[in-house]
């Protein structure tokens, strides 16, 4: 742990993302203590300028907070972010592993349905999930998960089938372990820095795609996000720039935080570039 | 211009604009580009009422009446016309010397075969309008008489060339009247004559010059442009390529920059036929809207003010009953009717609720209630948000569900499985055209798009809504009109929300474009550029 944090210093921009992260978990977990109200509550006089009538960063047309928007969207975009990203590394992984593990006829189903899914746009097919299920969180998280996992499953494919043959492996056969075991006991652990490195950057592909969900108006209309923000803004851009540019800020804040931490743990966990320095 | 079938897009707008403003200086003459939005689907107005076939095939084809702009008859096709003593029979002159574009005769022969073979049968609103006519006798080329099974005096409201254009009989007798060659080549009596249709592109309409009415039109072309994008829209009406723009083509929020220029003029009448108010319809067969004080809570605590001057830009009047405003002009608009106030009054609300049995809980909270928005754009989700913070500051929790078209339009009206519905509806000239079909207990239709989704049924109701229908007498009937709006500002199964208001824009040097109750949907054979 020491050793990895040794490694993961040197990148001084890695630390500065993670600083930055830091802050705006800590503004999602703080939200409903300097902004108890409701994000949505009609807080006072609409289309104010930032710093004017007690709003910090301005209001929108209907009076609303747009700093007390951008607390409680924090935490509603890192949620989604997480725990699309969730589900679609443990599908990726399950569907990936046993492809890898087991080759042959499992291999080439599996990853023609990977194919399958990897050919549709996935913006597109996320857009197209939503829209039939029903914009609301639950779906937004389905619908990203969906359109993501094709990648972790490429990947964990390609470590299984590179780790399967070495012989530690071959010393387990021997030894008479179950599958299950070899896969989760013996393989996985071997694999799991490239899956945690793909993992943080897809925490920022997933803020993203929800954002862009939201602006399109398919963000679950009762929840405060960045995105839903930035839609409710964007016809007000000449008249209220600062409706939808702050939370425009916070979104390429927090995806760039987050990606600088994802190459930082690249660095830090990636044993090739490890023993280059 | 005689090269304008040769060139293309860019162009063409060149052109355009050469066409437009060299004539400038003459009173006479000159090419309106208007925008039409999006790109009709046909223009057999016969067939369809959607928007933009309205906002072109009124210059192709007229009716046997128009109305000025306080929505009292003038003549068109018919120069006169008079309703016996008892309302069953309606005598038209007929215009003489009419011809169709082709150069045939007009003829009663024609305005039989209209209204008997086309619009009581294949119109959308037609079978409405046209129920109680029986017959249409033709004694001579220049008389048609409807003789009717009851009194409509609603129908001498749907004569327009808007609601009822006739048709040539000579080019569509015998055929199938979907596919005819008329549906896309439009052979009117109207000022303006079909000339081509480039797809994607422009309708290009040119003066008649054999129009019946002396020395009009004006115009020496019309020009309807297709423009997808709203930006493009406004740019174009900004820089002067286009000269008017109707029913929304451009933005609300632009339209309050535009309108600081002086090369640019707007205006809200112009929609005074079509008449439309937002409202909320409420499921009245199921708790809690079953109980009309819940229904008449929620009436109570609505902003109707706010809705209209930070989402709509200010462009709208607070609804105060079930009849728009605009129905004052025919007499039968109510006012000072409860439940729609001025200002909202929240404990009064709150004294409803308690009196309906929905008590706050420990939270303050009364009932859990999603709320349905029509998806027709932001504007729309904005003011269920509205809705959904004002309704919380008297204990209802609001979830709101906003779905593609075709899922909400099957949700509110084929499977009724919604409590409340955000919506907005025509109200068309006269209350039975467009206000009867929300609350009469035959137009609960299962299926049928934009009627009675509330399923209130009130006999007392039913009989009043026949009595005024038939009703010639003008002063009973808005007797009648004034206790249905009674009643249903006390049930309130559909709580009104503001009288919407359309906007035009127009190029300043446009005039006389508005001479028509119909706006945009009118003939335009009066307009003209001025220098």
């Amino acid at each position: 742990m020491v050793q990895f944090w040794r490694l993961f210093r040197r990148n001084r921009s890695a630390v500065l993302g993670l600083v930055i992260l830091g802050l705006v978990i800590l503004m999602a977990a703080t939200a409903h203590l300097i902004f108890p109200d409701d994000p949505f509550r009609l807080a006072g006089r609409s289309m104010s300028p930032p710093g004017e009538n007690g709003f910090l960063l301005g209001s929108d047309s209907l009076g609303r907070d747009v700093a007390a928007g951008i607390a409680h969207g924090a935490k509603t975009s890192l949620l989604i972010g997480l725990m699309a990203t969730l589900v679609a590394v443990g599908l990726g992984t399950l569907m990936g592993g046993l492809a890898g593990y087991y080759g042959g006829l499992i291999d080439d189903i599996l990853m023609r349905v990977t194919e399958m899914f990897q050919t549709i746009p996935s913006f597109v097919f996320a857009i197209l999930l939503v829209a039939i299920m029903k914009p609301s969180i639950e779906s937004i998280v389905i619908a990203i998960a969906v359109v993501s996992w094709p990648a972790v499953a490429r990947l964990v494919r390609g470590e299984f089938l590179s780790l399967r043959g070495r012989e530690f492996v071959q010393a387990c056969h021997t030894l008479g372990m179950s599958d299950a075991r070899i896969i989760l006991r013996e393989i996985l652990p071997n694999c799991l820095s490239p899956i945690i490195v793909i993992g943080s950057l897809m925490v920022a592909t997933a803020i993203l795609i929800e954002s862009g969900l939201a602006f399109l108006g398919l963000g679950d209309p009762n929840i405060m996000s960045w995105g839903f923000q930035i839609g409710a803004g964007r016809t007000l851009l000449r008249s209220a720039w600062w409706v939808c540019t702050f939370p425009g800020i916070a979104i390429l804040i927090t995806v760039l935080a987050i990606n600088l931490v994802g190459e930082g743990l690249n660095d830090a966990l990636n044993p090739r570039l490890r023993e280059r320095t | 211009m005689k090269l304008m079938h040769f060139i293309g897009g860019a162009t063409f707008a060149a052109t355009m604009a050469l066409g437009g403003l060299a004539p400038l200086a003459a009173k006479d003459g000159g090419t309106l580009v208007m925008l039409v939005q999006p790109e009709p689907p046909s223009l057999a107005s016969y067939l369809s009422t959607s928007g933009p076939i309205g906002l072109v095939a009124p210059k192709i084809y007229e009716g046997l009446l128009d109305y000025d702009n306080d929505l009292q008859a003038i003549p068109s096709l018919a120069e006169s016309w008079d309703v016996s003593e008892d309302g069953k029979t309606v005598t038209f002159n007929l215009q003489k010397g009419v011809k169709w574009h082709d150069g045939e005769d007009f003829t009663s022969e024609d305005v039989q075969f209209t209204v008997m073979e086309l619009l009581s049968k294949i119109h959308p609103r037609g079978p409405n309008s046209f129920r109680e006519v029986e017959s249409i006798d033709t004694p001579d080329d220049h008389t048609a008489v409807f003789n009717l099974k009851n009194p409509a005096p609603y129908m001498m409201r749907a004569l327009s060339g808007y609601e009822s254009p006739m048709v040539p009989k000579h080019l569509l007798e015998g055929k199938d009247y979907r596919s005819a060659d008329l549906v896309n080549n439009p052979v009117g009596t109207g000022p303006f004559t079909f000339v081509e249709w480039k797809k994607g592109q422009y309708i290009r309409l040119d003066k008649n010059e054999n129009y019946w009415q002396e020395g009009l039109p004006k115009l020496d072309r019309i020009v309807g442009r297709f423009i997808p994008d709203a930006s493009t829209r406004t740019a174009a009406m900004e820089n002067g390529e286009v000269h008017y723009g109707a029913y929304g083509a451009i933005p609300n929020i632009d339209v309050v920059r535009l309108r600081e220029m002086d090369s640019i003029g707007v205006t809200t009448d112009g929609y005074a036929m079509i008449n439309p108010v937002s409202l909320i319809e409420f499921n009245t067969t199921k708790p809690p809207f079953d109980n009309p004080k819940v229904r008449q809570a929620i009436s109570m605590v609505l902003d109707r003010q706010f809705l209209i001057d930070n989402i709509w830009f200010g462009y709208g009047n607070p609804a105060t009953s079930a009849l728009s405003s605009s129905f004052a002009a025919t007499g039968l608009y109510a006012e000072g009717l409860p439940n729609y106030p001025g200002k909202p009054n929240l404990d009064a609300a709150k004294k409803l609720l308690d009196e309906a049995g929905l008590k706050a809980d420990g939270d303050g909270e009364r009932a859990s209630i999603t709320l349905d928005l029509i998806p027709y754009g932001e504007d729309w989700r904005r003011a269920g948000e509205y809705m959904k913070q004002a309704l919380g500051d008297v204990g209802i929790d609001i979830e709101l569900r906003y779905e593609d078209v075709p899922t909400w339009l099957k949700r509110i009206y084929a499977d009724y499985d919604f409590s409340m519905n955000v919506n907005y509806f025509y109200q068309l000239p006269d209350p039975v055209l467009g206000v009867h079909r929300h609350y009469g207990t035959d137009q609960i239709r299962q299926g049928t798009h934009f009627v009675n989704s509330s399923r209130y049924s009130n006999e007392d109701l039913d009989a009043l809504l026949a009595k005024g229908a038939q009703e010639p007498d003008a002063k009973k009937r808005s007797e009648y009109y004034a206790e249905i709006q009674n009643i249903l500002a006390n049930d309130l199964p559909v709580a009104n929300l503001f009288e919407m208001k359309f906007l035009t824009v127009f190029n300043s040097k446009l005039k006389d474009h508005d001479t028509s109750g119909l706006g945009a949907y009118g003939s335009f054979n009066k307009a003209y550029f001025e220098e």
